[in-house]
């Protein structure tokens, strides 16, 4: 009995390339998102952000004078899904810009399409 | 064979005698000194290092004290007379002189004690300016201290480079006059200063106050604005002859820098791997909404300088900012 415990116990979970858990959630959408500018604060006009998880959309404004080829996007999933390509780097968001949402179990991907704009 | 021992006995039972006695350390004798450099952040010309000596003897008094650089400071650098204790009731620290005589000639500062009949153990505070001509150098010094018997007793610090940054404090920046920033000059020029001193090449930055701007209204504040951005700038005159370079800034929120701001409690320093390593990928040429500390990396369009300026406060009736500049010449 304790070896089969000991046996199961030690079984290796699947991992992904990076080294994250992959389980067996299958949703898919983003939740949250948030724009930082160079100061590492929020660039982003409070209440103005828009996820649409079945058009793949999410709109934002960003502040006037923001310096959008120089901002850095984060946001939140759903439980176990990640984003490609990897966010919370330096962007440029003068145009649209995609990311994937990929699920927990690595099976359902979605790709979002990030619109901000700017303050006139 | 037995007789030819004999003459060794003595000699043996004499470095046995010794062999057991304890090693005597310059630090376990009666006369004692110890060393801690309290300055936390970078030797910056502008600035002070500063140390704490602490003394003591067993045996007779304490007579003077030296410390030796080796390079020669400062105005300033010295002993300083007073020693500092907490005051027990009050929880305050307070001086007491305890030095005199306090005297730097080059790169040798010494000072006498006083009280000595009271004063066996105490600490003695030690300043060291460094001079424009020790940037990029490396200093250290050696301490020592003398007592009436005739012992004396010193100690060695460790090696501390001095920063090649230059730092200037408290510039005055006014929306419409002094608005006219060189990092060159690390100065704030008015339109007609400029004008006629032919400094139209060495500005990199213009400072500005508009409560709001643009179509909406939207807060703008405080800002520098590099030369080359005719948006925030179409409402100023320029200085004739005013090149347009387009310096980088890039807005920070959170870099108190502790001698910009010229108060202690904040251990936070800019440092020469800070100017020389920031990177300005896509940073804007403006900077606004800015109050009192926080601050903006910048480096020249020309690439010779990087700097960080540091905000110590706004005024919006005046449409004033006060400005701190640390400065890295890199080419």
């Amino acid at each position: 009995m304790l070896a089969v415990i000991g046996l199961l116990s030690c079984s290796n979970d699947p991992i992904d390339d990076t080294g994250l858990l992959i389980t067996g959630r299958s949703q898919c959408y983003v939740t949250f998102f948030d724009l930082l500018g160079s100061d590492h604060r929020t660039v982003l006009v409070s209440g103005q952000t828009k996820i649409d998880t079945t058009a793949l959309t999410v709109t934002a404004v960003a502040r006037f004078g923001t310096n959008m080829q120089r901002v850095k996007p984060y946001c939140s999933v759903v439980t176990d899904a990640i984003v490609e390509p990897t966010m919370g780097i330096w962007t440029d968001f003068r145009q649209p810009q995609t990311y994937t949402v990929v699920s927990g179990n690595r099976q359902v991907r979605k790709t979002y399409t990030v619109t901000v704009t700017l303050q006139q | 064979m037995r007789h030819y021992l004999f003459p060794l006995i003595p000699v043996v039972a004499a470095l046995l005698t010794v062999g057991c006695q304890p090693s005597v350390s310059p630090d376990e004798g009666p006369l004692r000194n110890d060393l801690l450099k309290k300055t936390t952040g970078p030797a910056v010309v502008g600035d002070r290092i500063e140390f704490a000596y602490a003394i003591g003897t067993l045996e007779g008094d304490l007579k003077t004290v030296r410390a030796e650089a080796t390079l020669p400071g400062g105005t300033g650098t010295g002993f300083d007379r007073f020693s500092w204790y907490t005051n027990r009731s009050t929880g305050v620290d307070e001086p007491l002189a305890t030095a005199g005589d306090t005297a730097t000639k080059g790169p040798v500062s010494t000072a006498n004690i006083l009280d000595v009949a009271t004063n066996k153990a105490i600490t003695l505070r030690y300043y060291y300016y460094p001079t424009a001509a020790s940037q990029g150098k490396d200093v250290s010094f050696r301490f020592s201290v003398t007592s009436s018997t005739g012992k004396e007793v010193s100690i060695q610090s460790p090696t501390y480079r001095i920063s090649r940054m230059d730092m200037k404090r408290s510039i005055v920046l006014a929306d419409g006059a002094k608005a006219y920033i060189s990092l060159a000059d690390m100065t704030a020029y008015t339109k007609a200063e400029v004008e006629q001193n032919n400094l139209a090449s060495k500005i990199d930055l213009v400072y500005i106050y508009r409560p709001t701007l643009g179509a909406g209204n939207y807060a703008f504040g405080h800002a520098l604005v590099a030369p080359s951005n005719a948006d925030y700038l179409k409402d100023v005159v320029l200085p004739t002859g005013l090149a347009k370079p387009r310096t980088a800034i890039d807005k920070r929120v959170d870099v108190k820098d502790a001698q910009l701001r010229g108060t202690a409690g904040f251990d936070v320093y800019i440092d020469d791997i800070d100017l020389e390593r920031t990177t300005f990928t896509n940073v804007a040429d403006y900077a606004y909404g800015m109050a009192a500390d926080q601050g903006a990396f910048v480096k020249t369009a020309d690439g010779a300088y990087a700097a960080y300026v540091y905000v110590n406060g706004v005024n919006n009736t005046a449409k004033t900012m006060t400005v701190s500049i640390k400065r890295l010449k890199l080419n």
